[in-house]
């Protein structure tokens, strides 16, 4: 049966980190009694782009809209830019950028007059990069949103969220609906945003492929619970994926200190491992009598054997 | 067969207390036709009730298939060839069952009652599919009223003439080929308008369920859509030029309410006024007319946009979620309180519609008493505005709640209107007038202030309605 063992605590940093820009404390969450978020501890520092990661109906949607105040929570708190999030806030608010999973804009309104609609509200707004994108992601700002596709509405959504240079983009599954290009584009975007200080990006998504091209923090929500939340350049340093091979077969798998998760399939036995050296690994094939194969695991293979 | 069962079921499903009535109503009609005698007297009592729960339960079946019908629908297999074993069904049920029930027991003009049976059914289906098929009716109603004793001649020449029962067949079949045509064609869904808006016909529909519009239709929404944009440029113009609260609550108005600015609110009653005007001049033939009357019109078309902001309200709770971060409030409350603010626009907006209604019907009518006519609608729709828009504003969110709301706030104005026009007529404008404003606006500002204090209290919800 497979195991997952939780995992260290990242080793302390020499320096003082910079304040949360978010600390979420024992936040609980259910719909109609049935309990999505159970306790969710979790602190996202300053300046890091956080990859949430977790099975479909796992909460990343329900967390992200509690964090901005958009879903009601059961029990915890939670702090956002170092105030307690019960109430709104004022300008705070102005500091984050959100796109939602369903960009549920106002469809009887044009793309411009929305824009600009919103714009009027904001005490920054970046026009230069709105039209900018607008130009660049061909989206007509005399067209109706009711009439765009469902990409063009994501693309939209994230003109809106980006363009007031927010210091928290929150961002639900932002890609989804986008093609290979405007991913690209939209990456590009977000990376060049981050280069601002202090600036923090929480995305939720099922394309790793885009967490790691952004380099990005991973935490994983699982059974309600934040169970971690690290760099992706530390997990793939730490963890190693082994498939052990004998004629035999695997009635069970061996006792290892370090194994996270095991599987045995067939002839194989698959290992995911932390922090074991090669050389242990060796001489438990030789041990079991067994061929051995170490392989680096993608942050889609780490999805898969840990969500 | 299971198919042809849900289908059966939807309307049931979705509108329970139609369905329930609606079939109390055919049972009625079976038992009028079966236990009263002589059986022409029981039939001639069931036809109207069964023509009644008929009529009901198509206008609400016609509803919901046209919801239903969407393009992703049709890839259902032989969907189209289920609808129908299902209308066919659904016709033995409504018309052929109680019909050869009637020709057993021996009832007289069976195969007439049969075909006025089959075009009240087809009647409620083509004006749940397109509400302005209720147009062709309602100059036969006015008619009727006007010349009734024409009309009681031509029913009685129609009884004996070989023609009717086959031109109410074909009646019943054009209706039924226009109501089926837009429903079963696939055609590219219309842009949404906002929820809220209050565009006359069709105010009540869901996105799903909106109306489609006729070319006319759709050149006034041009319009409006026009309109609506030049309303927004010149508020935002406005708001950046010197930015205040006021001119900031114009702006949301103008996001939520895109057609309630001076000019849309104009052509809408330009429009209303055509349709005001033909049954007035109608209206004014009949025998006893009360000039009066047109005072209490003119009231309850101006509460007819209030049910719509409950509704509204629910369906547009997602996109508010966007507004909530722009307009970034310091509290919970203060992001209800701009809402209730930008809506309480809504009752000078009725007050004036109704004055301008009630004004149309006193020119057309020479009304003897305009000036007792407008006092009685200005307190009474400003009243009657100010309780709509507040239950609706924290009413039931559920649909039977909704509409029991509904109809308790409009019975209850006309109640005061007619009780203000005794008040006025009898202790004079200055103390009958005095004193209907007092209790009418005291009631109305009253409930307003308390619903708009709950409305403050309660969170803001951002989830989609489940329904």
């Amino acid at each position: 049966m497979a195991t997952l063992l939780p995992f260290p605590s990242p080793p302390t940093a020499a320096t003082t980190p910079a304040e949360p820009v978010l600390r979420v404390h024992g936040v609980r969450k259910a719909f109609e009694g049935r309990e999505v978020l159970r306790g969710v501890d979790w602190q996202v520092p300053a300046g890091r782009v956080i990859g949430l990661l977790g099975r479909n109906g796992a909460g990343k949607t329900t967390l992200l809209r509690c964090l901005l105040g958009l879903a009601p929570i059961d029990a915890g708190a939670i702090e956002l830019f170092g105030a307690p999030m019960t109430e709104p806030g004022g300008e705070r608010l102005h500091r984050v950028g959100f796109v939602p999973q369903n960009f549920e804009l106002f469809p009887w309104m044009k793309v411009r007059a929305y824009l600009d609609f919103t714009a009027a509200f904001y005490a920054r707004w970046n026009h230069a990069l709105a039209a900018r994108l607008l130009q660049e992601w061909e989206l007509d700002p005399k067209q109706k949103i009711g009439r765009l596709s469902q990409g063009q509405r994501q693309k939209l959504a994230i003109v809106r969220a980006i363009a007031p240079e927010p210091d928290l983009l929150v961002l639900d599954e932002p890609v989804a609906s986008l093609d290979p290009q405007a991913r690209r584009a939209f990456m590009a975007e977000l990376l060049a945003l981050m280069r601002g200080p202090g600036k923090t990006v929480i995305f939720s998504t099922h394309i790793t492929a885009d967490l790691e091209r952004a380099d990005a923090d991973i935490a994983l929500l699982r059974d309600g619970h934040i169970q971690f939340t690290r760099p992706l350049a530390e997990l793939k340093a730490r963890l190693s994926h082994a498939v052990l091979n004998r004629p035999a077969g695997w009635p069970t798998a061996p006792a290892l200190p370090g194994v996270i998760k095991s599987r045995i399939a067939g002839a194989s036995l698959h290992l995911l491992l932390e922090d074991v050296p090669a050389e242990r690994l060796h001489q438990l094939a030789k041990d079991e009598d067994a061929s051995l194969r170490i392989e680096m695991p993608t942050l889609e293979d780490l999805f898969v054997e840990l969500a | 067969m299971r198919a042809i069962a849900q289908l059966w079921l939807l309307p049931s499903r979705q509108m329970p207390l139609l369905g329930v009535l609606a079939h109390l109503l055919w049972l009625t009609a079976i038992g009028c036709l079966v236990w009263i005698t002589p059986h022409a007297d029981g039939a001639a009592l069931g036809a109207g009730v069964l023509a009644m729960g008929s009529w009901f339960w198509h206008l609400g079946l016609a509803t919901t298939l046209r919801g239903a019908c969407q393009p992703e629908t049709f890839l259902l297999p032989a969907f189209r060839r289920r609808l129908a074993a299902f209308g066919l069904l659904d016709a033995v049920t409504w018309v052929g069952l109680p019909a050869l029930l009637a020709l057993a027991l021996g009832v007289p003009h069976v195969p007439l009652g049969g075909a006025l049976l089959l075009l009240a059914a087809v009647m409620g289906f083509a004006m749940g599919v397109e509400r302005w098929v209720s147009l062709l009716f309602w100059p036969l109603l006015v008619l009727a009223g006007w010349m009734p004793g024409l009309a009681a001649a031509i029913v009685q020449d129609a009884l004996h003439s070989p023609l009717t029962l086959p031109l109410l067949l074909l009646l019943a079949l054009l209706l039924l080929r226009l109501a089926l045509h837009p429903m079963l064609r696939v055609v590219d869904r219309p842009a949404d308008t906002s929820p809220l808006e209050g565009l006359s016909l069709g105010r009540s529909a869901s996105a799903d369920t909106a109306p489609r519009r006729s070319a006319l239709g759709r050149r006034f929404e041009g319009w409006f859509d026009a309109i609506a944009q030049q309303a927004m440029e010149r508020a935002l113009a406005r708001y950046r030029e010197r930015p205040s609260a006021a001119r900031r609550r114009t702006l949301v108005r103008r996001l939520l309410l895109p057609h309630d600015n001076a000019a849309a609110i104009g052509l809408r009653i330009t429009v209303m006024a055509v349709f005001a005007t033909l049954y007035v001049v109608v209206a004014l033939h009949r025998k006893h007319f009360n000039a009066t009357v047109v005072g209490a019109y003119a009231v309850l078309i101006a509460l007819a946009r209030f049910p719509q902001i409950g509704r509204g309200m629910q369906r547009m709770r997602p996109n508010l979620a966007d507004l909530y971060l722009t307009l970034a409030p310091a509290t919970r409350a203060e992001y209800q309180q701009t809402l209730a603010d930008a809506l309480l626009v809504l009752v000078p907006i009725g007050t004036v519609t109704a004055l301008a209604y009630t004004v149309l019907g006193i020119v057309l009518t020479h009304a003897a008493q305009p000036g007792l006519m407008l006092l009685v609608t200005l307190v009474v729709a400003t009243g009657g505005g100010l309780v709509a828009l507040a239950v609706h504003l924290i009413g039931p969110q559920n649909t039977v709640g909704r509409q029991l709301v509904n109809a308790a706030v409009l019975i209850g104005t006309m109640a005061t209107y007619w009780a203000g026009v005794w008040l006025v007529g009898a202790l004079g404008y200055v103390f009958g007038g005095g004193l209907l404003a007092l209790l009418t606006l005291g009631f109305g500002l009253g409930t307003w202030l308390a619903a708009q204090r709950e409305y403050r209290r309660r969170a803001p919800l951002f989830d989609a309605p489940l329904a």
